[in-house]
């Protein structure tokens, strides 16, 4: 992928381009780690995706109004700087709004300071083009891994705790299947999301060509 | 080492080799027009030495061998060449071959009836000659000049000569009534043969279906002169006991190196007709130009065993024998486990050519390549101790130095694997293809 | 006249054995009956029910399969509905139907099609079926409880469970001495899974498929070798007949551990797998948090099986410095 056919893409296309073509967890396979760990409950992954969005949008803000001051040399560096500085930023947030889901999972939202997909973004794109672009590629990364995550997370907690957002779904009397919200679960959910995403794009690529 | 009688692998295919209930052989006529491929044997085609116009008597010169790997080609008939031109050939699809028309006074050369031959004072260099003039080829199917073999370089010499009786392919019996009619001649032939390469044993190994031709050769030994260092071995009945290799391991223990020739185990071997054909060469003074051809198969009204001119075509001994009306699937020259599938019966009896097999729809199995289950029979019968399953699958993916480090080259085409795999994959057409591929690129390379 | 026949050229050869791998499913499935047969007789009428389910499951998830990524139709050819009967045959009796139905769905488009089809699966699909039912509902697959239909002989929990759970003196108060025990373990009035239970029935099955050429001997003889050899050191002439004999070690040798297509090619190969498989049934079944190891065992076996093979090729004919 050149640079010249990125900038002529249009703004709606920068963003959309998050939602399946370029799908953070179906298609790049980034952020997977995160993906895997908190998609049991809906609750988490609302957790999750709202303190990535804010990470990614700021980030990807802040990246692209200094690229030009940050040498080539030393940029990962800045950029976990950066990151890091919005993770906190957001872990007090969620700390002060939502407690008991931070609680839950504060550990992983530490860890979004090296997830792959915002230092992905940073590197790949924040650094490379102007404030309005990144805005809106933050935009549609953070919705498409925010989709991502509740899809995934809804199908996990439906089969394996029977509930959405804590509302019973399944009647109690049927016994949900419980290896879905175990980690083998989580790969195979995330495995069979990831074929169709691909056969979407398969299709999308034939009917375009 | 001692014998071993089989080797580790191999298949146990139905024989269906009662079909040629009879086994006597009969004479067949001989044909009216005789077409001649001058590629007969591995190697260099023969030069013709006549042209159209030219007449010919059985027996006479027709082309000359040409380099060190070729052999000479006798007319089967009396008659007139009529052309030297392009026509079906069983093996290479279409070929050179001299055409003759008999003028059915099947007048010979010379007479091929008595002969002499003073076996004491034998004298190799004079054998081998009369065995190049009469264009001898081993007889067993691959069609090598005997007179190559029986020549082995001086630091390779030949302590053990094996007469190959084994006959191994399914429906052929070719072999089986030479031994029981010519049994005798036989053994002045391996005689012939001992004698020239002064080799300490001559094991004839014969495949114990065959038990009548084992007692019959046992008996005729015993009342044979020379006959020290002469051993009659029957073999267990399995397929591919007659491959050279595993013929060797069978009898001597000894295996033949990865790439090697016999001769680097100081043995030869030399198959049963073809030990025939050196009697008749050296006895008789007599050139080939006929053979003995199974015709079978369920598609064959009067299956049989025939003393056939070289150059009749397959149509006239179908046609003789007769269809049965079954639905008729494949014509093959050679065995079902290794012949070729031919595409017209237009297509000349070779020297080489053991056996005509019609196949029914019933007889000739359909392959029709399900995925490997990897079951590992094939890997159970494989007489090489090849994994063909593996060396398919890379040759399946173009991965032909992978194949090759798994020993696609030591392949032998015995077709085992493919009869026993369960889903039906075309192993052994991946491995030729494989080979084919190696080949390829190795000559372009060059 | 041959002219006007249409002749078929193909390359050598030209004949072919009559084993199919559909006849090999089918006598597989077979050589199966007198073990699932027994499940029948000892756990009534509801067994049956699970078998049927599992095995339906399986042939419409491979219908199923098929259709969707557009393969030919291998329904009929016996391989969907072994891995139900076998997948039956590792299940608790008492285990809803509808549970069954998933497992068969899992073992089938999970396990098998996911990865391609009948000869690319690389785990035991009856096995892994069974895998994820044991991790989706751990109850109800350890649950033993609605199995009394013989009130005087089959008890709530396998004597693996007993011992484990228990030890020693609860198992000999249950069943009151080795010979009793031995008894009823050889001839499968236990507890436990549907086929599992009758030793003696599936070694008649196993020796079926020796007979009929379908599974070679090197993986049952080196895996029960290798049971028997731990159990003797750990548990001496009692640890080996009752390891022998208990859970589901004879239907794993002789029918899980066998399925060719996740084992490895060669002899060599198939030894060190079996003995792999004993090892690790004997160290779950001894140190585990499980009290049976059978098909965890071969599960992890089959993921290791691609590095046995590539340590296991055969010595090619006339090769190397002995040739």
């Amino acid at each position: 992928m050149d640079k010249e056919e990125k900038k002529n893409i249009g703004y709606l296309a920068e963003v959309t381009k998050g939602f399946i073509k370029e799908n953070p967890i179906f298609i790049l396979c980034l952020g997977l780690c995160p993906t895997l760990a908190i998609s049991n409950l809906v609750e988490n992954a609302f957790g999750m995706g709202f303190a990535f969005f804010f990470v990614l949008l700021c980030s990807n803000i802040t990246i692209s109004l200094v690229q030009k001051l940050i040498p080539d040399e030393v940029r990962i560096p800045c950029f976990i700087v950066i990151i890091a500085a919005f993770v906190t930023v957001a872990g007090l947030l969620m700390q002060w709004l939502i407690p008991d889901v931070y609680a839950r999972m504060n550990l992983y939202i530490n860890l979004i300071v090296v997830n792959c997909i915002i230092l992905g973004r940073a590197e790949a794109f924040a650094s490379k083009n102007n404030v309005l672009r990144s805005i809106l590629d933050a935009v549609g990364m953070g919705i498409g891994f925010f989709a991502g995550l509740l899809l995934i997370s809804a199908i996990r907690e439906i089969t394996g705790f029977g509930t959405f957002l804590g509302f019973r779904l399944i009647p109690q009397h049927i016994k949900p299947v419980a290896i879905m919200i175990l980690a083998p679960g989580a790969f195979f959910t995330i495995g069979f999301l990831m074929a169709l995403f691909n056969l979407i794009r398969m299709k999308k690529g034939k009917v375009s060509k | 080492m001692k014998a071993k009688i089989t080797f580790k692998g191999g298949i146990h295919p139905s024989e269906n080799k009662n079909l040629c209930a009879e086994m006597a052989i009969k004479d067949f006529p001989p044909p009216d027009i005789a077409v001649l491929p001058l590629q007969q044997s591995l190697g260099a085609p023969a030069e013709p030495v006549v042209k159209p116009g030219d007449k010919v008597r059985k027996g006479t010169l027709i082309a000359r061998s040409k380099g060190l790997i070729s052999s000479n080609l006798h007319s089967p008939v009396s008659g007139e060449i009529i052309a030297v031109r392009k026509s079906p050939h069983p093996l290479l699809g279409e070929a050179n071959a001299i055409i003759v028309r008999s003028d059915k006074t099947d007048e010979a050369e010379k007479d091929y009836t008595g002969g002499n031959f003073s076996i004491d004072n034998i004298n190799p260099g004079e054998v081998l000659e009369l065995v190049q003039n009469a264009g001898i080829v081993g007889l067993g199917g691959a069609a090598f000049p005997s007179h190559v073999k029986l020549n082995p370089p001086p630091d390779k010499a030949v302590k053990t000569f094996i007469i190959n009786g084994a006959e191994c392919e399914p429906y052929l019996t070719a072999d089986h009534s030479l031994m029981l009619e010519s049994a005798d001649l036989i053994l002045k032939g391996a005689l012939i043969i001992k004698k020239m390469l002064k080799a300490e044993k001559c094991l004839i190994a014969i495949e114990d279906n065959k038990k009548d031709a084992i007692s019959l050769l046992r008996q005729k030994l015993a009342s044979m002169d020379n006959a020290e260092g002469f051993e009659i071995l029957s073999l267990k009945v399995k397929y591919p006991q007659g491959a050279e290799k595993q013929l060797i391991y069978a009898l001597t223990g000894k295996k033949v190196p990865s790439g090697g020739l016999p001769m680097d185990v100081s043995v030869l071997v030399h198959n049963i007709s073809t030990v025939f054909a050196i009697y008749e060469a050296v006895y008789l003074k007599k050139p080939l130009f006929e053979r003995i051809v199974t015709v079978s198969g369920k598609g064959i009204k009067n299956p049989a065993n025939w003393r056939v001119r070289i150059g009749t075509s397959f149509k006239t001994l179908i046609n003789h024998s007769g269809l049965t009306e079954k639905k008729i699937k494949k014509l093959i020259m050679g065995g079902p486990m290794m012949g070729l599938a031919q595409y017209t019966d237009e297509v000349p009896v070779l020297k080489a050519t053991s056996g005509i097999l019609v196949l029914t729809d019933e007889e000739a199995a359909d392959f029709e390549h399900l995925p490997c289950i990897r079951c590992g029979k094939c890997v159970e019968v494989c007489p090489m101790g090849l994994m063909p399953a593996e060396i398919s699958k890379m040759v399946e993916r173009g991965r032909i130095d992978a194949a090759k480090g798994i020993g696609l080259l030591d392949c032998m085409e015995c077709g085992s694997c493919n009869y026993i795999c369960p889903s039906g994959t075309n192993l052994l057409q991946y491995i030729k293809l494989g080979k084919y591929e190696y080949m390829r690129k190795k000559n372009a390379k060059r | 006249m041959l002219k006007d026949k249409h002749l078929t050229v193909t390359v050598s050869p030209h004949i072919k054995t009559a084993l199919s791998t559909e006849k090999m499913m089918w006598i597989v499935s077979c050589a199966l009956i007198p073990a699932s047969a027994a499940g029948i007789y000892f756990f009534g009428f509801r067994a049956a029910l699970v078998i049927a389910a599992c095995i339906v499951s399986s042939l419409l998830s491979e219908l199923f399969c098929t259709l969707l990524m557009k393969k030919p139709a291998t329904i009929k050819d016996g391989s969907a509905f072994l891995t139900g009967l076998l997948l039956a045959l590792c299940l608790p009796p008492g285990l809803p139907l509808w549970m069954c139905f998933l497992g068969g769905f899992f073992a089938i488009a999970v396990s098998k099609f996911a990865f391609g089809g009948l000869g690319f699966n690389i785990f035991n699909p009856a096995l892994a079926g069974r895998a994820f039912l044991m991790g989706a509902f751990a109850k109800e697959m350890t649950s033993w409880k609605t199995l009394r239909v013989f009130p005087d002989g089959i008890t709530a929990a396998t004597p693996l469970n007993l011992l484990k759970e228990q030890g020693y003196d609860s198992l000999m108060k249950v069943y009151d001495s080795h010979s009793y025990l031995f008894k009823e373990l050889f001839i499968g009035h236990v507890g436990g899974s549907i086929g599992e239970t009758s030793a003696a029935l599936l070694i008649i099955g196993g020796l079926i498929l020796l007979f009929a050429r379908i599974i070679t001997w090197h993986i049952p003889v080196s895996y029960i070798l290798t049971v028997a050899i731990i159990s003797y050191f750990t548990g001496g002439t009692f640890g080996i007949i009752f390891h022998l004999l208990s859970g589901g070690l004879m239907i794993g040798a002789f029918f899980m551990a066998t399925d060719p297509v996740t084992s490895p090619l060669t002899s060599k190969g198939q030894l060190v797998f079996g003995a792999g498989c004993g090892i690790l049934t004997m160290l779950i079944r001894l140190r585990g948090g499980y009290p049976e190891g059978v098909c965890y065992a071969i599960l992890l076996m089959n993921s290791v099986t691609p590095l046995i093979e590539r340590y296991s090729k055969t010595r090619i004919f006339g090769a190397g410095k002995n040739g």
